[in-house]
Protein backbone atom coordinates (compact mmCIF):
# COMPACT_ATOMS: atom_id res chain seq x y z
CA UNK A 1 0.00 0.00 0.00
CA UNK A 2 2.88 2.41 1.04
CA UNK A 3 4.69 2.20 -2.36
CA UNK A 4 1.40 3.36 -4.03
CA UNK A 5 2.12 6.87 -3.49
CA UNK A 6 5.82 6.78 -4.42
CA UNK A 7 7.11 8.20 -7.56
CA UNK A 8 8.10 5.60 -10.26
CA UNK A 9 10.43 6.80 -12.86
CA UNK A 10 10.80 5.88 -16.40
CA UNK A 11 10.78 7.51 -19.26
CA UNK A 12 7.55 6.41 -20.88
CA UNK A 13 5.20 8.31 -22.83
CA UNK A 14 3.06 9.16 -20.46
CA UNK A 15 6.29 10.01 -18.40
CA UNK A 16 6.65 12.31 -21.00
CA UNK A 17 3.19 14.36 -20.77
CA UNK A 18 2.70 17.73 -19.10
CA UNK A 19 2.12 16.70 -15.33
CA UNK A 20 -1.35 18.37 -16.29
CA UNK A 21 -2.25 16.50 -18.86
CA UNK A 22 -1.70 13.47 -17.11
CA UNK A 23 -4.20 14.60 -14.29
CA UNK A 24 -6.37 15.79 -16.81
CA UNK A 25 -6.49 12.11 -18.67
CA UNK A 26 -7.21 10.72 -15.14
CA UNK A 27 -10.01 12.78 -14.50
CA UNK A 28 -11.47 12.58 -18.23
CA UNK A 29 -11.81 8.94 -17.49
CA UNK A 30 -13.58 9.20 -14.05
CA UNK A 31 -15.69 11.78 -16.09
CA UNK A 32 -16.68 9.27 -18.52
CA UNK A 33 -17.19 6.42 -16.34
CA UNK A 34 -19.96 8.28 -14.62
CA UNK A 35 -21.61 9.89 -18.00
CA UNK A 36 -21.61 6.39 -19.91
CA UNK A 37 -24.44 3.91 -19.29
CA UNK A 38 -22.96 1.12 -21.40
CA UNK A 39 -21.98 -2.55 -20.29
CA UNK A 40 -19.31 -2.82 -23.21
CA UNK A 41 -18.29 0.78 -22.92
CA UNK A 42 -16.99 0.96 -19.20
CA UNK A 43 -15.55 -2.59 -20.04
CA UNK A 44 -13.90 -0.56 -22.10
CA UNK A 45 -12.74 1.89 -20.32
CA UNK A 46 -11.32 -0.70 -17.62
CA UNK A 47 -9.02 -1.86 -20.17
CA UNK A 48 -8.70 1.65 -20.90
CA UNK A 49 -7.22 2.06 -17.15
CA UNK A 50 -4.91 -1.08 -17.74
CA UNK A 51 -3.24 0.26 -20.77
CA UNK A 52 -2.37 3.59 -18.99
CA UNK A 53 -0.57 1.67 -16.56
CA UNK A 54 1.46 -0.95 -19.20
CA UNK A 55 2.24 2.56 -21.56
CA UNK A 56 3.23 4.26 -17.95
CA UNK A 57 5.13 1.09 -16.91
CA UNK A 58 3.67 0.60 -14.00
CA UNK A 59 1.38 -2.22 -14.81
CA UNK A 60 1.84 -4.43 -11.65
CA UNK A 61 0.66 -1.14 -9.94
CA UNK A 62 -2.55 -1.12 -11.85
CA UNK A 63 -3.05 -5.12 -10.98
CA UNK A 64 -2.64 -4.83 -7.71
CA UNK A 65 -4.68 -1.41 -7.15
CA UNK A 66 -7.39 -4.26 -8.95
CA UNK A 67 -6.53 -6.57 -6.31
CA UNK A 68 -7.17 -4.07 -3.87
CA UNK A 69 -10.57 -2.92 -5.16
CA UNK A 70 -12.02 -6.33 -5.66
CA UNK A 71 -13.17 -7.15 -1.94
CA UNK A 72 -14.94 -4.14 -1.91
CA UNK A 73 -16.43 -4.49 -5.73
CA UNK A 74 -17.84 -7.71 -4.46
CA UNK A 75 -19.20 -6.51 -1.37
CA UNK A 76 -21.14 -3.64 -3.76
CA UNK A 77 -22.24 -6.36 -5.99
CA UNK A 78 -23.98 -8.50 -3.50
CA UNK A 79 -25.49 -5.55 -1.87
CA UNK A 80 -26.61 -3.90 -5.67
CA UNK A 81 -28.34 -7.52 -6.78
CA UNK A 82 -29.84 -8.11 -3.79
CA UNK A 83 -31.46 -4.60 -3.40
CA UNK A 84 -32.40 -4.10 -7.34
CA UNK A 85 -36.27 -5.60 -7.74
CA UNK A 86 -37.06 -4.40 -11.57
CA UNK A 87 -36.65 -6.66 -14.55
CA UNK A 88 -37.33 -10.17 -15.12
CA UNK A 89 -36.33 -12.75 -12.43
CA UNK A 90 -33.35 -14.71 -13.00
CA UNK A 91 -33.17 -17.02 -10.29
CA UNK A 92 -34.24 -16.23 -6.21
CA UNK A 93 -35.00 -13.03 -5.58
CA UNK A 94 -32.27 -11.85 -8.62
CA UNK A 95 -33.15 -9.99 -11.43
CA UNK A 96 -31.42 -9.38 -14.51
CA UNK A 97 -31.60 -5.61 -14.20
CA UNK A 98 -30.10 -5.85 -10.82
CA UNK A 99 -27.09 -7.48 -12.84
CA UNK A 100 -26.53 -5.65 -14.58
CA UNK A 101 -26.78 -2.23 -12.71
CA UNK A 102 -24.43 -3.86 -10.26
CA UNK A 103 -22.19 -4.80 -13.00
CA UNK A 104 -22.37 -1.03 -13.70
CA UNK A 105 -21.55 0.09 -10.20
CA UNK A 106 -18.99 -2.12 -9.41
CA UNK A 107 -17.18 -1.37 -13.12
CA UNK A 108 -17.62 2.30 -12.68
CA UNK A 109 -16.06 2.26 -8.77
CA UNK A 110 -12.85 0.31 -10.23
CA UNK A 111 -12.34 2.82 -13.35
CA UNK A 112 -12.45 5.81 -11.12
CA UNK A 113 -9.76 5.06 -8.77
CA UNK A 114 -7.66 3.64 -10.79
CA UNK A 115 -5.91 6.23 -13.00
CA UNK A 116 -5.57 9.37 -10.44
CA UNK A 117 -3.27 6.44 -8.06
CA UNK A 118 -1.98 5.61 -11.68
CA UNK A 119 -1.06 8.78 -12.83
CA UNK A 120 0.06 10.20 -9.40
CA UNK A 121 3.26 7.20 -9.60
CA UNK A 122 4.38 8.58 -12.55
CA UNK A 123 4.38 12.36 -11.44
CA UNK A 124 6.52 13.95 -9.06
CA UNK A 125 4.83 15.83 -6.76
CA UNK A 126 7.16 18.72 -7.47
CA UNK A 127 6.80 18.60 -11.08
CA UNK A 128 2.61 19.00 -10.65
CA UNK A 129 3.16 21.40 -7.82
CA UNK A 130 5.35 23.55 -10.59
CA UNK A 131 3.10 23.01 -13.49
CA UNK A 132 0.16 24.27 -11.71
CA UNK A 133 2.03 27.40 -10.73
CA UNK A 134 3.64 27.95 -14.08
CA UNK A 135 1.03 26.63 -16.44
CA UNK A 136 -2.51 27.06 -14.35
CA UNK A 137 -1.01 30.01 -12.66
CA UNK A 138 -2.34 28.87 -9.18
CA UNK A 139 -1.00 30.42 -6.00
CA UNK A 140 2.20 28.73 -5.01
CA UNK A 141 1.03 28.82 -1.49
CA UNK A 142 -2.00 26.34 -2.47
CA UNK A 143 0.07 23.94 -4.89
CA UNK A 144 2.56 23.80 -1.84
CA UNK A 145 -0.12 23.05 0.67
CA UNK A 146 -1.39 20.17 -1.95
CA UNK A 147 1.88 19.03 -2.79
CA UNK A 148 3.04 18.56 1.04
CA UNK A 149 0.08 16.74 1.83
CA UNK A 150 0.45 14.48 -0.60
CA UNK A 151 4.49 14.16 0.10
CA UNK A 152 3.71 13.63 3.65
CA UNK A 153 1.06 10.09 3.47
CA UNK A 154 3.75 7.52 2.94
CA UNK A 155 5.33 8.69 6.13
CA UNK A 156 2.18 9.17 7.86
CA UNK A 157 1.39 5.23 7.04
CA UNK A 158 4.75 4.11 8.10
CA UNK A 159 4.70 6.09 11.65
CA UNK A 160 1.04 4.73 11.85
CA UNK A 161 2.85 0.89 11.17
CA UNK A 162 5.65 1.47 13.54
CA UNK A 163 3.19 2.89 16.57
CA UNK A 164 1.35 -0.82 15.67
CA UNK A 165 4.56 -2.21 15.66
CA UNK A 166 5.22 -1.25 18.78
CA UNK A 167 1.71 -1.88 20.37
CA UNK A 168 1.68 -5.36 18.65
CA UNK A 169 4.75 -6.38 20.56
CA UNK A 170 2.90 -5.50 24.07
CA UNK A 171 0.54 -7.66 22.90
CA UNK A 172 -2.43 -6.16 21.29
CA UNK A 173 -3.63 -8.22 18.88
CA UNK A 174 -4.32 -5.73 15.47
CA UNK A 175 -4.81 -9.03 13.59
CA UNK A 176 -8.07 -9.47 14.59
CA UNK A 177 -10.83 -10.32 11.87
CA UNK A 178 -13.24 -8.05 13.39
CA UNK A 179 -13.13 -4.98 11.55
CA UNK A 180 -14.93 -2.71 14.13
CA UNK A 181 -12.45 -3.89 17.03
CA UNK A 182 -9.75 -3.20 14.86
CA UNK A 183 -11.20 0.86 13.89
CA UNK A 184 -11.75 0.86 17.82
CA UNK A 185 -8.06 -0.28 19.04
CA UNK A 186 -6.38 2.15 16.33
CA UNK A 187 -8.14 5.07 17.41
CA UNK A 188 -6.74 6.22 20.44
CA UNK A 189 -3.44 5.23 18.54
CA UNK A 190 -4.52 8.15 16.12
CA UNK A 191 -3.35 10.96 19.32
CA UNK A 192 0.25 10.57 19.53
CA UNK A 193 0.48 10.36 15.59
CA UNK A 194 -1.84 13.66 15.30
CA UNK A 195 0.72 14.99 17.99
CA UNK A 196 3.92 13.79 16.44
CA UNK A 197 2.63 14.89 12.65
CA UNK A 198 2.18 18.55 14.00
CA UNK A 199 5.79 18.85 15.00
CA UNK A 200 7.02 17.57 12.25
CA UNK A 201 4.82 19.60 9.56
CA UNK A 202 5.76 22.46 11.43
CA UNK A 203 9.25 21.74 10.97
CA UNK A 204 8.95 20.80 6.87
CA UNK A 205 7.29 24.11 6.88
CA UNK A 206 10.32 26.00 8.82
CA UNK A 207 12.66 23.95 6.49
CA UNK A 208 10.83 25.35 3.37
CA UNK A 209 10.65 28.85 4.50
CA UNK A 210 14.62 28.44 5.80
CA UNK A 211 14.68 27.73 1.68
CA UNK A 212 12.90 30.98 0.00
CA UNK A 213 9.30 29.68 -0.09
CA UNK A 214 7.88 32.85 0.29
CA UNK A 215 10.12 33.70 -2.73
CA UNK A 216 9.13 31.71 -4.88
CA UNK A 217 6.97 33.06 -8.00
CA UNK A 218 5.57 31.77 -11.83
CA UNK A 219 9.05 32.77 -12.54
CA UNK A 220 11.15 30.63 -10.23
CA UNK A 221 10.97 27.23 -12.02
CA UNK A 222 14.02 26.50 -13.93
CA UNK A 223 12.45 24.01 -15.29
CA UNK A 224 9.72 24.48 -17.92
CA UNK A 225 6.27 22.72 -18.80
CA UNK A 226 5.75 22.97 -22.01
CA UNK A 227 2.85 21.53 -24.28
CA UNK A 228 4.16 19.58 -26.99
CA UNK A 229 2.27 17.42 -29.75
CA UNK A 230 1.76 13.92 -27.17
CA UNK A 231 -0.47 16.38 -24.94
CA UNK A 232 -2.85 17.31 -27.77
CA UNK A 233 -2.88 13.91 -28.32
CA UNK A 234 -4.18 12.91 -25.17
CA UNK A 235 -6.20 15.55 -25.07
CA UNK A 236 -7.93 14.46 -27.70
CA UNK A 237 -8.07 10.89 -26.66
CA UNK A 238 -10.12 12.62 -23.65
CA UNK A 239 -12.61 14.48 -25.28
CA UNK A 240 -12.80 11.08 -27.48
CA UNK A 241 -13.35 9.07 -24.19
CA UNK A 242 -16.56 11.55 -23.16
CA UNK A 243 -17.59 12.04 -26.60
CA UNK A 244 -17.58 8.03 -26.92
CA UNK A 245 -19.69 8.17 -22.81
CA UNK A 246 -21.85 10.68 -24.38
CA UNK A 247 -22.78 9.12 -27.82
CA UNK A 248 -22.78 5.01 -26.90
CA UNK B 1 30.58 36.55 11.90
CA UNK B 2 27.86 35.78 14.29
CA UNK B 3 27.76 37.36 17.45
CA UNK B 4 24.54 36.11 20.14
CA UNK B 5 24.43 38.48 23.14
CA UNK B 6 22.73 37.36 25.96
CA UNK B 7 20.07 35.77 24.30
CA UNK B 8 16.86 33.87 26.03
CA UNK B 9 14.48 32.62 24.56
CA UNK B 10 10.71 30.67 25.49
CA UNK B 11 8.48 29.13 22.65
CA UNK B 12 5.29 30.18 22.84
CA UNK B 13 2.80 28.32 25.34
CA UNK B 14 6.23 26.94 27.37
CA UNK B 15 6.49 27.17 30.84
CA UNK B 16 10.01 27.57 30.69
CA UNK B 17 12.93 29.20 28.47
CA UNK B 18 14.55 26.84 25.87
CA UNK B 19 17.78 28.65 25.91
CA UNK B 20 18.75 30.85 28.63
CA UNK B 21 21.08 33.71 28.87
CA UNK B 22 23.62 32.52 26.04
CA UNK B 23 26.29 34.69 25.25
CA UNK B 24 28.39 33.78 21.91
CA UNK B 25 30.79 34.68 19.36
CA UNK B 26 31.49 32.72 16.26
CA UNK B 27 34.74 33.60 14.00
CA UNK B 28 34.36 33.79 9.93
CA UNK B 29 36.18 30.70 8.92
CA UNK B 30 36.01 28.82 12.34
CA UNK B 31 34.64 25.36 12.64
CA UNK B 32 32.46 25.37 15.72
CA UNK B 33 30.83 22.14 17.78
CA UNK B 34 28.02 21.94 19.83
CA UNK B 35 27.34 19.54 22.43
CA UNK B 36 25.01 18.82 25.49
CA UNK B 37 22.33 16.22 26.80
CA UNK B 38 18.96 15.83 25.06
CA UNK B 39 16.86 19.01 25.36
CA UNK B 40 19.71 21.31 26.41
CA UNK B 41 18.14 23.64 24.15
CA UNK B 42 21.16 23.01 20.84
CA UNK B 43 18.37 23.34 18.49
CA UNK B 44 16.60 26.64 19.48
CA UNK B 45 20.07 27.79 19.72
CA UNK B 46 20.64 26.64 16.02
CA UNK B 47 17.47 27.84 15.12
CA UNK B 48 17.81 31.44 16.40
CA UNK B 49 21.40 31.96 14.68
CA UNK B 50 19.02 31.42 10.97
CA UNK B 51 16.31 33.26 12.12
CA UNK B 52 14.15 30.65 11.99
CA UNK B 53 13.67 31.49 16.14
CA UNK B 54 12.09 33.82 16.19
CA UNK B 55 10.49 34.66 12.63
CA UNK B 56 8.89 30.83 12.31
CA UNK B 57 8.46 29.76 15.78
CA UNK B 58 7.14 32.65 17.82
CA UNK B 59 7.71 33.12 21.03
CA UNK B 60 9.73 35.73 23.93
CA UNK B 61 13.08 36.92 22.20
CA UNK B 62 15.40 38.54 24.34
CA UNK B 63 18.56 39.73 23.56
CA UNK B 64 20.09 40.15 20.15
CA UNK B 65 21.53 37.68 17.60
CA UNK B 66 23.65 39.39 14.68
CA UNK B 67 24.54 37.33 11.75
CA UNK B 68 27.06 39.03 8.90
CA UNK B 69 26.20 42.35 10.51
CA UNK B 70 22.43 41.86 10.35
CA UNK B 71 20.24 41.90 13.59
CA UNK B 72 17.74 38.59 13.06
CA UNK B 73 15.00 39.90 14.69
CA UNK B 74 14.86 43.40 11.97
CA UNK B 75 16.21 41.40 8.81
CA UNK B 76 13.99 39.52 6.70
CA UNK B 77 14.47 35.25 7.18
CA UNK B 78 15.20 34.67 3.90
CA UNK B 79 17.80 37.42 4.14
CA UNK B 80 19.37 35.74 7.22
CA UNK B 81 18.99 32.14 5.81
CA UNK B 82 21.09 32.92 2.30
CA UNK B 83 24.30 33.79 4.52
CA UNK B 84 23.58 30.57 7.17
CA UNK B 85 22.55 27.43 5.68
CA UNK B 86 21.05 25.21 7.77
CA UNK B 87 20.67 21.67 7.52
CA UNK B 88 17.82 20.34 10.06
CA UNK B 89 17.87 17.50 12.45
CA UNK B 90 15.03 15.54 11.13
CA UNK B 91 16.37 15.14 7.60
CA UNK B 92 13.04 13.62 6.45
CA UNK B 93 11.17 16.53 6.37
CA UNK B 94 13.52 18.83 5.32
CA UNK B 95 13.49 17.25 1.63
CA UNK B 96 10.79 18.39 -0.36
CA UNK B 97 11.33 16.69 -3.35
CA UNK B 98 11.61 13.05 -4.52
CA UNK B 99 14.41 13.41 -6.81
CA UNK B 100 17.66 14.34 -6.07
CA UNK B 101 18.05 17.30 -8.66
CA UNK B 102 14.93 18.90 -8.05
CA UNK B 103 15.57 19.03 -4.26
CA UNK B 104 19.26 21.15 -5.28
CA UNK B 105 16.60 23.20 -7.80
CA UNK B 106 14.43 24.03 -5.39
CA UNK B 107 16.48 26.62 -2.80
CA UNK B 108 18.13 27.91 -5.86
CA UNK B 109 15.07 28.67 -8.05
CA UNK B 110 13.50 30.15 -4.68
CA UNK B 111 16.28 32.73 -4.20
CA UNK B 112 16.24 33.55 -7.92
CA UNK B 113 19.62 32.56 -8.99
CA UNK B 114 19.60 33.40 -12.52
CA UNK B 115 19.58 30.48 -14.64
CA UNK B 116 22.62 29.72 -16.50
CA UNK B 117 24.30 29.63 -13.12
CA UNK B 118 21.94 27.39 -11.49
CA UNK B 119 23.50 24.39 -13.66
CA UNK B 120 27.16 25.22 -12.60
CA UNK B 121 25.67 25.34 -9.30
CA UNK B 122 24.06 21.88 -8.69
CA UNK B 123 27.83 20.61 -10.03
CA UNK B 124 29.61 22.31 -7.95
CA UNK B 125 27.38 21.03 -5.03
CA UNK B 126 26.77 17.76 -6.18
CA UNK B 127 30.57 17.40 -6.31
CA UNK B 128 31.87 18.45 -3.28
CA UNK B 129 29.72 16.51 -1.46
CA UNK B 130 30.76 13.21 -4.05
CA UNK B 131 26.56 12.38 -4.86
CA UNK B 132 26.81 13.14 -8.31
CA UNK B 133 26.34 9.59 -9.61
CA UNK B 134 22.97 9.75 -7.44
CA UNK B 135 22.14 12.96 -9.10
CA UNK B 136 19.01 11.70 -11.06
CA UNK B 137 17.90 8.89 -8.43
CA UNK B 138 14.92 9.11 -6.38
CA UNK B 139 14.75 9.75 -2.43
CA UNK B 140 12.79 6.93 -1.89
CA UNK B 141 15.67 4.39 -2.97
CA UNK B 142 18.67 6.25 -0.96
CA UNK B 143 20.22 5.69 2.20
CA UNK B 144 20.18 7.56 5.22
CA UNK B 145 23.68 8.45 5.05
CA UNK B 146 23.10 9.41 1.47
CA UNK B 147 19.90 11.16 1.95
CA UNK B 148 22.07 13.39 4.59
CA UNK B 149 24.47 14.09 1.73
CA UNK B 150 21.64 15.39 -0.62
CA UNK B 151 20.60 18.07 2.45
CA UNK B 152 23.91 18.89 2.75
CA UNK B 153 24.51 19.60 -0.89
CA UNK B 154 20.89 21.67 -1.67
CA UNK B 155 22.35 23.58 1.74
CA UNK B 156 25.51 24.05 0.03
CA UNK B 157 24.55 24.96 -3.91
CA UNK B 158 22.97 28.09 -2.15
CA UNK B 159 26.68 28.88 -1.26
CA UNK B 160 26.04 30.24 1.95
CA UNK B 161 28.64 31.92 4.41
CA UNK B 162 27.95 29.99 7.43
CA UNK B 163 26.82 25.90 7.36
CA UNK B 164 25.10 25.33 10.06
CA UNK B 165 24.03 21.39 11.02
CA UNK B 166 21.74 20.10 13.36
CA UNK B 167 23.03 16.55 14.44
CA UNK B 168 24.00 15.50 11.02
CA UNK B 169 24.86 12.54 11.99
CA UNK B 170 22.07 11.42 14.19
CA UNK B 171 21.33 7.98 12.03
CA UNK B 172 24.34 7.28 10.62
CA UNK B 173 27.37 4.52 11.27
CA UNK B 174 30.55 5.73 12.29
CA UNK B 175 32.02 5.32 8.87
CA UNK B 176 29.43 7.48 6.92
CA UNK B 177 29.57 9.78 9.95
CA UNK B 178 33.46 10.62 9.67
CA UNK B 179 32.66 11.05 5.63
CA UNK B 180 30.56 13.55 6.96
CA UNK B 181 32.61 15.40 9.13
CA UNK B 182 35.66 15.25 6.53
CA UNK B 183 33.48 16.81 4.06
CA UNK B 184 32.70 19.46 6.77
CA UNK B 185 36.49 19.92 6.87
CA UNK B 186 36.73 20.22 3.35
CA UNK B 187 34.18 23.03 3.10
CA UNK B 188 35.81 24.74 5.60
CA UNK B 189 39.31 24.56 4.23
CA UNK B 190 38.79 25.24 0.82
CA UNK B 191 36.52 27.72 0.58
CA UNK B 192 36.32 29.23 4.13
CA UNK B 193 32.62 28.40 4.99
CA UNK B 194 32.07 28.57 8.81
CA UNK B 195 31.08 25.35 10.15
CA UNK B 196 28.49 25.55 13.48
CA UNK B 197 27.70 21.72 13.77
CA UNK B 198 25.78 20.38 16.67
CA UNK B 199 26.94 16.76 17.60
CA UNK B 200 26.27 14.48 20.20
CA UNK B 201 29.74 12.43 19.15
CA UNK B 202 31.98 13.90 21.25
CA UNK B 203 35.12 11.83 19.36
CA UNK B 204 34.43 13.68 16.28
CA UNK B 205 34.03 16.89 17.57
CA UNK B 206 37.25 16.47 19.38
CA UNK B 207 38.71 15.48 16.29
CA UNK B 208 37.31 17.91 13.78
CA UNK B 209 35.82 20.97 15.48
CA UNK B 210 38.57 23.85 16.09
CA UNK B 211 36.39 25.62 19.09
CA UNK B 212 33.41 23.77 21.17
CA UNK B 213 30.52 24.87 23.72
CA UNK B 214 28.83 22.63 25.96
CA UNK B 215 25.24 23.37 26.33
CA UNK B 216 23.15 21.83 29.74
CA UNK B 217 19.73 23.04 30.20
CA UNK B 218 19.12 25.78 28.21
CA UNK B 219 22.42 27.16 29.64
CA UNK B 220 25.89 27.68 28.06
CA UNK B 221 28.09 25.62 30.16
CA UNK B 222 31.15 26.49 28.97
CA UNK B 223 33.33 27.41 25.50
CA UNK B 224 36.02 27.65 23.71
CA UNK B 225 38.90 26.42 22.15
CA UNK B 226 39.03 22.44 22.18
CA UNK B 227 41.45 21.59 24.49
CA UNK B 228 40.35 23.86 27.04
CA UNK B 229 37.02 22.43 27.49
CA UNK B 230 38.00 18.61 27.04
CA UNK B 231 40.12 19.64 30.57
CA UNK B 232 37.12 20.12 32.43
CA UNK B 233 36.68 16.19 31.41
CA UNK B 234 35.44 15.35 34.78
CA UNK B 235 32.58 18.35 34.99
CA UNK B 236 31.24 17.27 31.55
CA UNK B 237 30.67 13.61 32.16
CA UNK B 238 28.79 15.11 35.20
CA UNK B 239 26.31 17.00 32.87
CA UNK B 240 25.86 14.21 30.85
CA UNK B 241 28.55 14.89 28.40
CA UNK B 242 30.36 11.58 27.82
CA UNK B 243 34.22 12.71 26.79
CA UNK B 244 36.35 10.89 24.91
CA UNK B 245 38.12 7.82 26.54
CA UNK B 246 41.51 9.34 25.36
CA UNK B 247 40.64 12.87 27.49
CA UNK B 248 40.15 10.80 30.14
CA UNK B 249 43.14 8.81 29.73
CA UNK B 250 45.33 12.44 29.44
CA UNK B 251 43.68 13.40 33.04
CA UNK B 252 44.50 10.22 35.03
CA UNK B 253 48.34 10.55 33.17
CA UNK B 254 48.24 14.37 34.27
CA UNK B 255 47.14 14.25 37.74
CA UNK B 256 49.74 11.30 38.60
CA UNK B 257 52.50 13.57 37.05
CA UNK B 258 53.24 11.97 34.39
CA UNK B 259 51.98 13.80 31.35
CA UNK B 260 52.35 17.88 30.92
CA UNK B 261 49.64 18.99 28.81
CA UNK B 262 46.10 17.44 30.48
CA UNK B 263 44.40 17.18 27.18
CA UNK B 264 44.99 14.90 24.64
CA UNK B 265 42.52 14.76 21.67
CA UNK B 266 42.82 11.79 19.64
CA UNK B 267 44.66 8.60 19.34
CA UNK B 268 47.30 9.40 17.37
CA UNK B 269 48.51 11.42 20.18
CA UNK B 270 47.61 9.53 22.80
CA UNK B 271 49.48 6.29 21.75
CA UNK B 272 52.97 8.90 20.91
CA UNK B 273 52.28 9.72 24.38
CA UNK B 274 52.34 6.83 26.20
CA UNK B 275 54.74 5.24 23.93
CA UNK B 276 57.33 8.34 25.48
CA UNK B 277 55.91 6.97 28.49
CA UNK B 278 57.14 3.33 28.35
CA UNK B 279 60.37 4.08 26.34
N1 LIG C 1 8.47 23.83 18.62
C1 LIG C 1 8.55 23.83 19.95
N2 LIG C 1 7.55 24.32 20.70
C2 LIG C 1 7.62 24.33 22.05
N3 LIG C 1 8.66 23.87 22.75
C3 LIG C 1 9.71 23.35 22.07
C4 LIG C 1 9.70 23.31 20.63
N4 LIG C 1 10.87 22.76 20.22
C5 LIG C 1 11.56 22.47 21.35
N5 LIG C 1 10.89 22.82 22.46
C6 LIG C 1 11.33 22.67 23.86
O1 LIG C 1 12.53 23.41 24.05
C7 LIG C 1 13.45 22.68 24.86
C8 LIG C 1 14.79 22.55 24.17
O2 LIG C 1 14.63 21.75 23.02
P1 LIG C 1 15.69 21.60 21.86
O3 LIG C 1 15.01 20.89 20.76
O4 LIG C 1 16.27 22.93 21.57
O5 LIG C 1 16.78 20.68 22.54
P2 LIG C 1 17.98 19.84 21.90
O6 LIG C 1 19.17 20.14 22.70
O7 LIG C 1 18.04 20.09 20.44
O8 LIG C 1 17.55 18.36 22.16
P3 LIG C 1 17.81 17.04 21.27
O9 LIG C 1 19.17 16.58 21.58
O10 LIG C 1 16.76 16.10 21.76
O11 LIG C 1 17.60 17.42 19.82
C9 LIG C 1 12.80 21.34 25.16
O12 LIG C 1 12.28 21.40 26.46
C10 LIG C 1 11.70 21.23 24.13
O13 LIG C 1 10.59 20.53 24.64
MG1 LIG D 1 17.85 18.97 18.74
Amino acid sequence: MKDLFQYTAGDSVIHKLNPLTRILLAVAVCAAAFVSDNLYYLVGLLCFDMLLGLLAGVFGKALSLLKGLLKISIFLFILQILFVRKGNRVFWIITDQGLILAAKVVLRLMIACIPLALMLAVTQISDLANALVQVAHVPYKYAFTVTTAIRFIPQFMEEMADIMEAQTARGVEFDTKNGLKKIGMMLPLCVPLLVTSVRRTDAAAAAAEARGFELRNRTSGYKKYPFHWCDLLAVLVCAALIAGAVII
Amino acid sequence: MISIESLTFQYEGSTEPAVKDITLNIEDGGFFGIIGPAGAGKTTLARALCGIVPHHYKGDFYGSVTVDSMDTVDSKMTDICRVVGMVFQDVESQIISSVVEDELLYGLENYGIPHEEIEERMDFALREVGIEDLRYRTIASLSGGQRQKVAIASVIALRPKVLLLDEPTGELDPGSSRQVFGLLKTLNEKYGITIVVIEQKIMLLSEFAKELAVMSGGSMFCHGPVREVLKRARELEEIGVNCPRVASLAQNLHKEGLLKTPVLINVDEAEAAVRRLIS
